[in-house]
């Protein structure tokens, strides 16, 4: 892979919540790295800390009961930790901007779809309404939606064509980093497809970044260059897309490859992850899979295992790294 | 995500979110004080609340009289702890009353839309009316007691509850797990109070409390004025009344009285946040 | 193979402010005792509707349920409460679905109490106990609440609510969309298990084509309220008759490198449910839309044996 400049640079990230006297362990010792024009996907099932993380690039880590508590996160060299709000919202909506998961709850009801792009374009640059206005009907353009819309409101708009407008707003300042946070879940499939081929069709003529969060291994295949898992707030396994879908694994990431179904095969019976993500309140001692890991030995329940680099830029987290690509394990 | 059974019933989760609030705390600390001084007022109470000793009359509060004596030389301490039983006893059981006959219009106004409408208007026309000139009304037709008063504080409260309660029922009706109880063959009756009621209660609590303020503060503007407890019972507000014409000289006849409603009020105030904050579902895991 | 449940032309409408709703239009077919019948469709298309007008939890406008050759379109209150002891439901929204004020064994033990199985208190908890077990709860859950457990075990306390009665038939109701991924594999392993065991049938409604590709013999796919394919699984996968299918297979998003993508990209949004004309419903998106498509309203004819599809050009479209 071509080594573009380093975008953003996430190092030994800790987020933690108070939450009712106890201490959520939300994001643990994280590191990420993500380069110019790079989609990273970020994959891991809920309570993994994949949102908080998102969030936390943002400084919008709902405070209290949320803190970043160490580590750094720098956007072209500069850390974003030590920022002050004032700071960091020159840099929300301009530079990195953020696409949530919900598009019935993300757009303003009382504000027309135009208002709502032309707002963020306001925000950030010193032009007239006009101007902002007119911006706003090429992003609809863009996002395939006629530009007479501008004056409609959200409600007169489907899940999957409010999504496009939350897109164009997410990129109406044309933004160097994306991040999306599940954007095609509440979608059905064959508009999430469009959606997935219209983010694709942006990603390669705009050259921004994305970190694309999501619970879905399919979405990642066909819009991902690269992939990072996250479990019980820790990144296990990351690398290349290729690495991750056809190299060696960390176990959970087996798991959740092997208990997909699949449309492509006749299987009787899907492979299920025993047990259940563990509580962030209580995380188990050693490495955090352990618990319901079938290769679990000594050594797991005992040390929480450092992320090792196999082949370049794959790097693993675990002390029995499966050999196998993904099939049916033993 | 893993998590042990905590065992603990919805209600114990709320008491352990209601306590995290001090202030709230404090609130039920001087309820539950003042249902101990109305139960144990003879014990307490250091005088007879209706005797009369013309030799102490108008007195200041000093060692003896703690809130002083009033123009029939009765202490007033005695008769202020005696209120405490009229106070609670209007207040508890005019909301309770209307409590019962609001909740139970506005669960079924929520549940049988034909029946919505008509229920409704006649709860809208009853707010319309101004509450206190209800009351008046009320006890004027029907006879200046307190008795009369009490179906009168019931009768102006009970459409608030019929609003909460239906606004309440209509989500709950909605959710699916009342599709659920009718696909397991469950009657209306049984949705209705094993499903919809146990979830509906949380405003309806908080409106109690409100309720219970509202129906302390009518109670004793209406004895104020004459028209609920005849004297010579020592309901707060009879006793106000009677302090009118010496507020000049003999103030603690009416402030402290009045000063014992403004710390129910305010602690039953404080109660029914604390109690509207612990029961929130947003605030739910 | 008996026959559980028939439905003919079957329809559910909603009056509207602006018209009448189509939601369920003329939907017809069979399920065979034992076997599941997956639902397949996106939003708007009818399935939700027509899982809860089999149950008799809408009431039907029209058309006619047959189960267990008894016809039930129109039940009395007396004879609905009897069939309700053989068809159930398992809800999809683990959270709402159940009483948050209900323990697991309340829940679970709640249809017990209505019909009144059990003759003493001691065999009530053994049975609630014993459903417990069936469905993987552990008996120390007996007296957590739902808001204290994650949503796989809330929805196997659906699946042992459902099983309570003892039923010949469910309808699951995107029963493992909620859930993650590693859970969802646990509960459709249940799903199948307590098929087998029981001889259970089931409607099996899910936007999840991977997922109902796992679980169903036969496939019935919905569009704006009507069906537009069904056939058995293998075929509908392997040969996909009707536009609508044919895009809806290619848009799963496959876990899987260097596949062949030919992504069928449909043209614009789903047109209206209300009062919808005399003409095929999916036509304003079709890529092989004639006119035809759009004056008449195609039927449901079976193309190919067991293979049933309502398109006018199935024929031209596919070679056949």
């Amino acid at each position: 892979m071509q080594m573009n400049h380093e975008l953003l640079k996430i190092t030994d990230l800790e987020v933690f919540y108070t939450v009712d006297d106890d201490l959520v362990r939300a994001v643990n010792k994280v590191s990420l790295t993500l380069r110019d024009k790079e989609t990273l996907g970020l994959v891991g099932e809920t309570g993994a800390g994949k949102t908080t993380l998102a969030l936390s690039i943002l400084g919008i880590v709902p405070n209290p009961p949320g803190k970043i508590v160490a580590g750094s996160v720098e956007y072209q060299g500069v850390d974003l930790t030590k920022l002050s709000d004032k700071q960091l919202r020159r840099y929300r909506g301009k530079e990195i901007a953020m696409i949530f998961q919900d598009p019935m709850t993300s757009l303003n009801p009382v504000l027309t779809v135009g208002e709502q792009i032309s707002e963020v374009i306001k925000l950030h640059n010193k032009i007239s309404l006009f101007e902002a206005s007119s911006r706003a009907k090429e992003m609809l353009e863009l996002v395939g939606i006629q530009s007479s819309r501008y004056g409609d409101y959200p409600h007169e708009f489907s899940g999957g064509m409010k999504q496009r407008v939350i897109i164009a707003i997410a990129l109406a300042c044309n933004p160097q980093l994306l991040i999306a946070d599940e954007p095609t879940t509440a979608l059905d499939v064959t508009i999430q497809m469009q959606v997935l081929d219209l983010m694709n069709k942006l990603k390669t003529e705009r050259g921004s970044a994305m970190l694309l969060i999501t619970h879905d291994l399919g979405v990642v295949a066909e819009v991902c260059d690269s992939v990072a898992i996250m479990y019980a707030g820790e990144i296990v396994e990351r690398g290349s897309l290729r690495d991750v879908f056809e190299g060696e694994s960390h176990p959970y990431k087996l798991g959740l490859f092997n208990s997909l179904p699949d449309v492509d095969s006749d299987t009787e019976r899907l492979e299920s992850i025993a047990g259940l993500a563990p509580n962030p309140t209580k995380l188990p001692d050693g490495c955090k899979f352990h618990p319901r890991c079938k290769y679990c030995t000594e050594v797991c329940m005992a040390k929480n295992p450092e992320l090792i680099e196999r082949e370049t830029g794959h790097f693993i987290k675990c002390w029995n790294i499966q050999p196998v690509k993904r099939g049916k394990t033993v | 995500m893993e998590r042990e059974p905590q065992k603990n019933t919805p209600l114990q989760e709320v008491w352990k979110r209601f306590k995290r609030n001090k202030l709230a705390l404090g609130g039920f600390i001087v309820l539950v004080f003042l249902i101990i001084v109305a139960i144990f007022a003879p014990y307490l109470a250091p005088y007879d609340y209706a005797a009369q000793d013309y030799t102490s009359r108008l007195i200041y509060p000093n060692a003896q009289h703690w809130f002083g004596t009033d123009n029939f030389g009765r202490d007033i301490f005695s008769r202020v702890i005696f209120g405490t039983r009229y106070t609670l006893f209007i207040g508890l059981i005019c909301t309770t009353v209307a409590a019962f006959f609001g909740c139970g219009l506005g669960l079924i106004a929520a549940f049988f839309s034909k029946l919505d409408n008509i229920i409704m208007r006649v709860m809208d026309v009853l707010i319309g009316i101004p509450a206190m000139l209800m009351c008046i009304s009320i006890v004027a037709a029907l006879g200046s007691n307190m008795r009369n008063m009490m179906i009168a504080l019931s009768v102006t409260a009970m459409p608030n509850f019929a609003r909460v309660m239906r606004a309440q029922v209509l989500t709950v009706r909605d959710q699916e797990f009342i599709e659920a109880a009718r696909s397991i063959g469950a009657s209306n009756g049984r949705i209705m109070l094993k499903h919809i009621v146990p979830n509906s209660l949380a405003p309806v609590i908080v409106q109690f409390t409100l309720g219970v303020v509202n129906a302390i503060l009518m109670s004793a503007s209406l004895s104020f004025v004459g028209m609920g407890v005849q004297p010579p019972n020592p309901e707060w507000g009879l006793l106000i009344s009677a302090g009118r014409a010496y507020l000049r000289s003999e103030w603690y006849m009416c402030i402290l009285p009045g000063l014992a409603i403004v710390v129910t009020t305010f602690a039953l105030n404080l109660l029914g946040d604390g109690l509207r904050d612990a029961l929130d579902p947003r605030l739910k895991r | 193979m008996s026959l559980l449940l028939e439905v003919n032309r079957l329809k559910k409408y909603f009056s509207t402010a602006s018209g009448m709703l189509h939601a369920v239009d003329d939907v017809s077919f069979k399920v065979e005792r034992g076997k599941t019948l997956g639902v397949v469709g996106e939003s708007g298309c009818g399935k939700s509707t027509l899982g809860r007008v089999v149950l008799h939890l809408l009431p039907a406008t029209s058309g006619q349920i047959i189960f267990n050759g008894k016809d039930i379109s129109n039940p009395s209150p007396a004879s609905l409460h009897e069939l309700r002891r053989n068809m159930q439901m398992v809800f999809q929204d683990p959270f709402s679905s159940l009483n948050p004020r209900q323990s697991v064994s309340e829940i679970i033990g709640e249809p017990l109490l209505i019909y009144k199985i059990c003759k003493t208190k001691k065999e009530y908890q053994e049975r609630v106990i014993d459903l417990m077990k069936t469905v993987g709860l552990d008996s120390r859950y007996e007296n957590t609440y739902p808001h204290e457990l994650d949503g796989g075990r809330r929805q196997r306390i659906g699946i042992g609510r459902a099983l309570a009665l003892n039923p010949e038939f469910i309808v699951c109701d995107e029963p493992v969309s909620a859930l993650d991924v590693s859970i969802q594999a646990q509960i459709l392993n249940l799903m199948q298990d307590l098929q087998d065991a029981r001889g259970l049938t089931y409607i099996f409604i899910t936007h999840n084509l991977s997922v109902v590709k796992h679980i169903s013999d036969d496939i019935m796919v919905m569009y704006l309220g009507e069906m537009v394919e069904k056939t058995n699984t293998k075929e509908l996968f392997s040969t996909q008759l009707h536009p609508y299918s044919k895009a809806l297979l290619s848009a799963i998003p496959r876990a899987k490198l260097d596949l062949k993508r030919n992504h069928i990209l449909l043209r614009g949004e789903l047109s209206s449910p209300i009062e919808p004309p005399d003409a095929c419903r999916f036509a304003p998106r079709c890529n092989y839309c004639e006119d035809i498509c759009t004056s008449r309203r195609p039927s449901l004819e079976e193309v190919i044996p067991g293979h049933f599809v309502a398109c006018h050009l199935v024929r031209e479209i596919n070679g056949l």
